[in-house]
């Protein structure tokens, strides 16, 4: 990516949270304690990355990550293969089967608020940030009667904002031109002013959500400027920009980010996928890099890294790596990467283990106590 | 309805009959092709006959035992209590069962029962012998392949070929040599052409001879149902309604020459279109899709798979891709010759896959052309392989000639 659009890529997303931040009157958090990443990344066949096939795909995972993490090798999804009920999943430790569109919250308490009631932290320690169509605001928290909304996460769909604008845009039967920026700013308007925008699910519940003239104006160079370009605009960037935004502004005790490049597979392109996974194999180093210069993070950071699930298999009923709902091997068999303080010993761990350890593991870590009925995961100091 | 195209009155009552001893979830599919039985392909029709001619054999005592624990199961799932459409097969129904934490082991019942029935429907009857066929897939000269390299990532064993001659004349030469034979099947879905552009011999949609289906013939068509599609909202019921609104409506002003006459292929066109898997969105993912439905449905003795070449995502396309590109941006389009090589490659493959996945393929020579290589690659079954044992070379005119032979049966 060229220096000039990644800086307007982080100048919008600097303003995301900015303008987030403002409407409460929030300041900065101070770093606290130990902190948790987990980036979930769609579904990726094991071929295709930690396999002789697929090494070459992820070359930071596999040359400068593998080294000094634990891998889990043999990660299963049991659950739902689809998004919302997989990342559902791994936030409330229970094998969720809701409706795949996200329509009902997850019926088993999550992470996020086990964490916001026992640790009695705020808001803004707790986020979920993806670039997921698949997802809505209701994955911030469950229906648990004790729980809820009250408890729940910040949620931001960033890549939502840029579709947003140019769906809407596309709608009214304006071509987005590389000069024509009025066509594509009042759209990012729109959205933006918008009384129910559940792309952001921030919930502002009564605040104005409006952005200040110079705000707004700053956003629409940045996405104007991003139209010009020839280079692809990928949404797992932009994700990405904005959860180092919310981590210097917050500096949150637990993240979820979840990146969707390579469900490009969806509509059949092999390359396209394959670039998906290799953008989200630097995402995740740089991210990583990132949490090593942040004084709030170093060293008492893990970060998790896995896809969701894998895909179908070729020569399947349901047309090989386009879809991950054949239930196979292909499908539900995944890894995990873990890096970071609680590693204390890299290594491979190829035992099974089930994406629901993931939420006892969390709480392990923050010691705080969990519903899910699995153990947390081996070989990790928590 | 008093009679539908092979089917009368009678027959269709004693079919439906059949239907209702089905346990609940086996029956939106069935009911689903009755319905639209003026649109199946021959293949399709035999198959529903067959299968239906299978309940009626089994006498109630029978099919209640092989049957019942299926329907515990379904009992089991919840299903007799939801809202389980029958009248066809539904994104509800399919959200319905896919969710369910018993799902892997409906399917495996399911799978159970239909074979039970298919086996009951054949006793008695002669195995019928498989035909010879031909699947044809053309990786044209636009997409580069390297002669030396081009067939590595083929797992399954073939015999490589180097062309001697203009290689790109193989498709069109073996569309010649096909063409003329009389089809077996009279709605033409004995022979498929299927292709990113217009280059397999001038065939049109809807050629009573062949089931053609062009890319770029279907530009129109394509646009107007991907703005239909991208009105659907996050919401499974919804989607069921308008699915079927854009199914029922009249897009015939945007359909090309011929397609309208053919209310099977104009129904395959669609079905195709609504089910997903890049059809509307990447030229090489629609003629896989294409192809391999081909397969499934219409069995045919010859498809012809005409890959080629995909823009690179323009500038926030590439974030929404589930958009009409052009319409999008007025960015001038860029080829990306490397990555559609990459995607015709792997897509050729998975025609073959599927291929082999029916009995047919047991009969099947597959041949996949890279033109900028000049290079063939056969996959064939061990009765044919004698025929080029030892050989590398090829003119177009042999192997063309020599797929003719093949399809002539």
């Amino acid at each position: 990516m060229e220096l000039n659009r990644r800086q307007l890529l982080t100048a919008a997303a600097a303003l995301v949270v900015d303008q987030w931040a403002a409407a409460r009157g929030i300041e900065s958090a101070a770093p606290v304690g130990r902190k948790m990443i987990v980036v979930t990344c769609g579904g990726i066949r094991r071929e295709d990355t930690f396999a002789d096939s697929g090494i070459e795909n992820i070359p930071h995972l596999y040359k400068d990550l593998l080294p000094q993490s634990v891998l889990f090798e043999n990660l299963r999804n049991e659950g739902v293969t689809s998004h919302y009920n997989t990342i559902s999943s791994i936030l409330t430790g229970n094998w969720q089967r809701l409706d795949d569109w996200g329509k009902t919250s997850p019926a088993s308490v999550t992470i996020f608020e086990q964490l916001r009631r026992q640790m009695r932290v705020k808001r803004d320690q707790v986020w979920l940030i993806s670039s997921n169509k698949a997802l809505t605001a209701k994955i911030a928290s469950s229906s648990v009667a004790e729980f809820g909304p009250e408890y729940g996460a910040n949620v931001v769909f960033p890549k939502q904002l840029l579709i947003k604008a140019v769906v809407q845009a596309a709608q009214k039967g304006e071509a987005v031109h590389s000069t024509d920026r009025a066509t594509v700013a009042p759209e990012i308007e729109a959205i933006l002013n918008g009384d129910n925008y559940d792309g952001l699910g921030w919930n502002v519940g009564g605040d104005p959500s409006t952005l200040d003239k110079i705000a707004l104006g700053t956003i629409e160079d940045a996405i104007t400027d991003l139209v010009k370009t020839n280079a692809p605009v990928t949404g797992d960037e932009f994700t990405y920009l904005v959860t180092v935004e919310v981590m210097k502004r917050f500096a949150p005790a637990l993240m979820v980010v979840t990146f969707s490049d390579m469900e490009v597979a969806h509509f059949g392109s092999y390359s396209l996928h394959l670039g998906g996974i290799s953008t989200v194999d630097r995402l995740v180093y740089e991210l990583w890099n990132t949490v090593q210069g942040m004084p709030g993070y170093k060293d008492q950071t893990t970060m998790m890294v896995m896809p969701e699930f894998g895909r179908d298999l070729d020569g399947s009923t349901t047309n090989g790596f386009f879809n991950h709902r054949q239930g196979s091997e292909s499908t539900r068999g995944t890894w995990m990467m873990c890096l970071g303080d609680a590693i204390r010993k890299p290594g491979l761990i190829e035992e099974p283990v089930l994406q629901t350890q993931i939420h006892p593991t969390i709480g392990k870590l923050f010691g705080i106590k969990t519903d899910a009925s699995g153990k947390p995961l081996p070989g990790l100091w928590l | 309805m008093s009679m539908m195209d092979g089917m009368g009155t009678n027959e269709l009552a004693e079919f439906r009959k059949a239907v209702a001893r089905l346990p609940l979830t086996m029956r939106p599919s069935v009911n689903g092709q009755l319905a639209e039985w003026a649109t199946l392909f021959g293949y399709e029709r035999g198959r529903v006959r067959e299968f239906l001619s299978g309940v009626t054999a089994m006498t109630p005592a029978e099919l209640e035992a092989l049957t019942e624990p299926l329907r515990k199961l379904e009992g089991k799932m919840g299903l007799d209590r939801a809202e389980f459409h029958q009248n066809a097969d539904s994104m509800e129904n399919a959200s319905l069962l896919a969710r369910n934490e018993f799902y892997g082991e409906w399917r495996e019942q399911v799978r159970r029962v239909y074979a039970a029935i298919e086996a009951r429907a054949r006793q008695g009857k002669a195995a019928e012998t498989v035909k010879p066929r031909v699947v044809l897939a053309v990786l044209p000269a636009s997409l580069p392949y390297d002669a030396e390299k081009v067939w590595k990532r083929w797992k399954e064993p073939g015999i490589a070929l180097r062309i001697d001659g203009d290689v790109t004349e193989i498709a069109t030469r073996v569309v010649s040599a096909v063409s003329g034979s009389k089809a077996a099947a009279s709605d033409g879905s004995d022979l498929w052409l299927i292709d990113t552009e217009t280059k397999l011999g001038g065939a049109k949609a809807g050629d009573a001879a062949a089931m053609a289906l062009s890319w770029t013939e279907l530009d129109g068509l394509r646009a107007h149902v991907l703005e239909r599609v991208n009105t659907v909202p996050r919401s499974i019921e919804m989607t069921d309604q308008i699915l079927a609104t854009i199914r029922a409506e009249d897009m015939s002003a945007l359909e090309p020459a011929g397609l309208k006459e053919s209310p099977q292929l104009r129904r395959f066109l669609i079905d195709l279109y609504l089910s997903g898997n890049g059809a509307l969105i990447f030229s090489n993912a629609f003629v896989q899709w294409a192809a391999s439905e081909a397969l499934r449905r219409a069995r045919p003795r010859v498809l012809v798979a005409r890959f080629g070449m995909r823009q690179k995502p323009k500038p926030f396309t590439g974030i929404a891709i589930f958009e009409n590109q052009e319409r999008i941006s007025k960015l001038p389009a860029v080829d990306d010759p490397k990555g559609s090589a990459v995607d015709a490659e792997m897509l050729a493959r998975y025609v073959y896959l599927s291929a082999r996945r029916y009995p047919e393929g047991e009969a099947t020579a597959y041949v996949v052309v890279a033109e900028s290589a000049g290079s063939a690659l056969l996959l064939l079954p061990e009765a044919m392989k004698k025929e080029w044992a030892g050989k590398t070379t090829a003119t177009p005119g042999e192997l063309a000639e020599w797929l003719g032979r093949v399809a002539q049966g």
